[in-house]
C-alpha cells in the first residue's frame, strides 16, 4: 500500500475554511432568498464576507478593546481613541472547538467565544479585554481566556439595579474601566473627547431609532434578518463607515417607501423576537420564521435593540456627569436575564408588541443559556396575562436542528394567520 | 369525482389518506418512511390510488405534512403536521364531541395541542430534541424485551403492584436502566408497565403546558397501545378519546385542509 500523499490541512487553515463556509451559506441565504433585494444592504453582505470569508483586518492600526459584554461603555473606548470589538461569537466551528474546555451543557455562545480564543487565530486581535461580571459563564469565561494569556480585566457588575447602591457600585466600576484603559492608552478622558464619542454614538443610535420606525409601519419595507446583522456589524465595525452605510440605507428605504415596494404580505404574523442573542452567523431562528411567511418588526436581544435603545442622557456636560449618565445608561436601562427580578424585560417586550403591533412573540433560550431558561416561565405567564401569543424555543448553534424547529415556528405562524384571518 | 389525498411523512412512518369531497375516508395506507422519503411516498401514493382503483387525474388536490412535507414537491400545499392534526382531529371525533386538547405520541416527537371553540390552535408545546416519551422510545423497550410493539399493551395489563421507576430522560439511556432493572430480577411486565408511566408523566406535563381542557384525544402510533393509554389516563385522572384509526389523523387533517384550499383556489 502507497502512502497518500495529500497534504493535511492546518487546525487554523481548517477553522477559518469551516468558518468561511458557514458564514457564505447564510450571506448566500439572506441574498438570493429575497425577491427584492435592497442595494444598501450590500455594504453588510461585503462586510461579513471581508471579515469571515477573507479575513480582512479593518482595524490594523488602532488598539484594540475586547468587550465580553454590552455593559462595557463604547463611548469611553471611543474617546481614548481606541476600537471596541464585541467578543460575542455566534459560529458554529468555534462552538466546537470551544466545548473542549467547558461542560457539556455550557451555553454555546461561551464555548464559541472561547473556542475562538483556544484557536488563537485572529483577525483583529484584541490587545485588552474588558469582562463585566454578569452571567456566571461569560464571568468564568474571562477568566479561561486570561488563562490562554489574554490581558483580561474584570469589572464588577451588580445583579440588581433597584438600589442605590447598587447604582453608585457600576459608577465606581465605570470610573476604574475608564481609569485602567487611560492607563494603558497613554492618554487622559477629557470633558472634549468624551462628549464627542458620545454624541457620536448617540448619532448612530438615532439612525437606527429612524431604521425601527420603518418597522412600526403597517406596510413593512426591511426584513428582520437584515435589521440583525446591520446591529451585529456594530459589534465591530469602523463606526464612521457603518453610520455612513445606515444613512444611505434608510435613504433607500425612504426611496422605496414612497414608490410603495413592500417586502411583507397583509396577512404575515409580525413578530417580536426575544432571548438568548442572534449572531452572525446562527441566524436559525430569525431565518426560519421569515422564511415561514412572517416578518420580524422589533427585538429585545443584546444584540440588536438593546445595544442602541437606551442614549446616555446628560444633564450637564462635565466629566463627572457624563461618566455618571454612561453608567446609568449600562445599568439602569439594561433588561439583562441577569438580574434578580426583572420586571424591567416584561414591561420592555409589552412595550414593543404594543409599539409596533407584534402578532406574537417568539423566545428563543439557547440551551444552557441558564439565565434566559430561568426567565422563561415569568415571562410566558406575563404575556399569556397580557394576551399576547408567544412561542418558546431552546436551541443551540448545531445546523442539524431545522426540521423539528420550522415545524415550531411553521405551526406558531399558521396559528397567528388563523387569528388574523378570524379577526377580519 | 373529486378526491383529495394527504401525505403525512413521518419521522417513521408516511401516512397517507385519501377523502371524497363530504371528508369520507376513502382509502388509506401506512408504510415505512425509511431513508427516501420522498420516493417512498410517492410510490405508496401510486400503490394506494392503484388498490383503491382511483385514477391520478382525479386527485384535486394533494396537501403534504409531517418533517419530510418539504420534499414532497407534487404536494400542492405543504402545512405544519400540527395544524394538520388539529383539523383532522376535529373532523375524526366529530360525533364524540368538541375537541380542546390533543395528545400526539409520533415516532421522534410528543406534542400536546390546546384548541379553541372553533378548533384554531392556541397553543402547543412539544418534547425537546430527544426520543424519550416518543414512539421510538417504546421500539428500543420492545426489542430489549424481546417483545411484539403490539403486546406492549397486553403486558402492562399482567403487571401487579406499583409501576416501575423509569426516570431517564434520554430513550438510550433509558436502556441501560431497563438492563439494571432486568439485572434486579424484576419481570418484563412491571417494567413495561414502569414505561409506560414514564412517557405518561412526561406527555402530561406537555399537556400541562397548554392546560388541561375537555375533551382529550389522543392519536399516533402509541395511541394503539392499551397500556400507553391506561397510563395516560390515571396520570391525568381524565378519560381520553382514541380515534379509529389513531396513526392517519394528521393526514386526514392534511386532506381536510386541502378540500378548503381547492374550492378557495377555484372559488367553488
Amino acid at each position: 500500500m502507497s502512502l497518500n500523499k495529500q497534504n493535511i490541512e492546518s487546525p487554523k487553515d481548517r477553522q477559518n475554511r469551516h468558518k468561511a463556509m458557514e458564514a457564505i451559506r447564510v450571506l448566500n441565504n439572506l441574498k438570493e432568498d429575497f425577491k427584492y433585494p435592497i442595494k444598501a444592504m450590500d455594504y453588510f453582505y461585503d462586510l461579513f464576507e471581508r471579515v469571515y470569508c477573507k479575513n480582512e483586518s479593518l482595524h490594523k492600526n488602532k488598539v484594540k478593546v475586547g468587550v465580553m459584554c454590552i455593559q462595557i461603555p463604547s463611548e469611553i473606548i471611543y474617546a481614548l481613541d481606541c476600537v471596541p470589538i464585541r467578543l460575542c461569537n455566534g459560529f458554529y466551528t468555534d462552538d466546537e472547538i470551544g466545548s473542549e474546555f467547558l461542560p457539556q451543557k455550557s451555553c454555546p455562545l461561551i464555548k464559541a467565544t472561547i473556542g475562538y480564543f483556544a484557536s488563537d487565530n485572529f483577525i483583529d486581535k484584541p490587545d485588552i479585554i474588558f469582562s463585566p461580571t454578569t452571567c456566571d459563564q461569560k464571568t468564568k469565561a474571562g477568566a479561561i481566556i486570561s488563562n490562554f494569556g489574554h490581558r483580561v480585566v474584570d469589572v464588577d457588575y451588580p445583579r440588581t439595579k433597584e438600589s442605590e447602591a447598587s447604582r453608585e457600585f457600576w459608577r465606581k466600576s465605570v470610573k476604574n474601566f475608564a481609569i485602567t484603559l487611560s492607563k494603558f492608552q497613554s492618554k487622559k478622558l477629557n470633558k472634549k473627547n468624551l462628549k464627542n464619542s458620545i454624541s457620536k454614538i448617540g448619532y448612530a443610535q438615532s439612525l437606527y431609532h429612524k431604521l425601527s420606525s420603518f418597522r412600526q409601519s403597517n406596510n413593512i419595507s426591511i426584513r428582520g434578518v437584515d435589521v440583525f446583522l446591520i446591529t451585529n456589524a456594530f459589534f465591530f465595525d469602523n463606526i464612521n463607515n457603518w453610520i455612513k452605510a445606515m444613512e444611505a440605507l434608510l435613504k433607500e428605504l425612504q426611496n422605496r417607501v414612497d414608490s410603495q415596494i413592500y417586502i411583507a404580505n397583509k396577512i404575515s404574523p409580525r413578530i417580536l423576537y426575544t432571548g438568548s442573542p442572534p449572531i452572525f452567523p446562527n441566524y436559525k431562528i430569525p431565518y426560519l420564521i421569515e422564511q415561514s411567511d412572517a416578518i420580524i418588526v422589533a427585538d429585545e436581544s443584546c444584540s440588536s435593540n438593546r445595544m442602541f435603545n437606551d442614549m446616555a442622557g446628560v444633564d450637564e456636560w462635565l466629566l463627572d456627569d457624563m461618566l455618571d449618565s454612561i453608567s446609568d445608561k449600562y445599568l439602569k436601562a439594561c433588561t439583562c436575564p441577569i438580574f434578580t427580578k426583572n420586571e424591567d424585560r416584561i414591561r420592555r417586550i409589552i412595550h414593543l408588541v404594543k409599539k409596533y403591533q407584534a402578532d406574537g412573540v417568539v423566545y428563543q433560550a439557547f440551551a444552557g443559556c441558564s439565565v434566559y431558561e430561568l426567565e422563561q416561565r415569568s415571562v410566558l405567564e406575563a404575556m399569556e396575562k397580557e394576551g399576547i401569543a408567544i412561542l418558546y424555543l431552546e436551541s443551540d448553534y448545531s445546523p442539524s436542528q431545522s426540521g423539528q424547529l420550522s415545524t415550531r415556528i411553521e405551526a406558531f405562524i399558521e396559528a397567528l394567520k388563523n387569528k388574523k384571518r378570524n379577526k377580519k | 369525482m373529486k378526491y383529495f389525498a394527504g401525505i403525512d411523512i413521518g419521522s417513521t412512518s408516511i401516512k397517507i389518506t385519501i377523502i371524497d369531497e363530504e371528508q369520507n375516508i376513502v382509502g388509506y395506507k401506512i408504510s415505512a418512511s425509511g431513508s427516501m422519503f420522498y420516493k417512498y411516498a410517492k410510490e405508496s401514493l401510486q400503490e394506494l390510488l392503484l388498490s383503491l382503483a382511483i385514477d391520478q387525474s382525479n386527485l384535486a388536490y394533494i396537501v403534504s405534512t409531517g418533517y419530510g412535507r418539504k420534499l414532497y414537491k407534487e404536494a400542492n400545499e405543504n402545512i405544519s403536521e400540527i395544524t394538520a392534526n388539529a383539523i383532522g382531529a376535529k373532523a375524526a371525533a366529530k360525533e364524540y364531541g368538541e375537541i380542546k386538547t390533543i395528545i400526539n405520541i409520533g415516532g421522534q416527537d410528543s406534542k400536546a395541542i390546546s384548541l379553541d371553540n372553533e378548533g384554531n390552535v392556541v397553543n402547543f408545546a412539544m418534547n425537546d430534541r430527544c426520543a424519550a416519551g416518543t414512539g421510538k422510545f417504546l421500539d428500543v423497550v420492545a426489542l430489549k424485551l424481546e417483545l411484539d410493539i403490539d403486546d406492549l399493551g397486553k403486558y402492562h395489563f399482567l403487571s401487579t403492584g406499583v409501576p416501575l421507576s423509569v426516570s431517564s430522560t434520554c430513550a438510550v439511556f433509558a436502556e441501560s436502566e431497563i438492563i439494571g432493572l432486568l439485572g434486579n430480577n424484576h419481570s418484563v411486565e412491571d417494567i413495561v408497565c414502569g414505561v409506560h408511566y414514564s412517557i405518561a408523566k412526561r406527555v402530561v406535563k406537555l399537556v400541562k403546558r397548554v392546560g388541561i381542557k375537555e375533551n382529550i384525544y389522543f392519536d399516533g402510533g402509541p395511541a394503539m397501545n392499551k397500556g400507553l393509554v391506561n397510563a395516560i389516563e390515571n396520570e391525568l385522572g381524565k378519560k381520553i378519546f382514541i380515534p379509529k384509526y389513531p396513526q392517519i389523523t394528521t393526514s386526514y387533517g392534511a386532506a381536510i385542509i386541502g378540500i378548503d384550499s381547492y374550492k378557495y383556489e377555484y372559488d367553488l
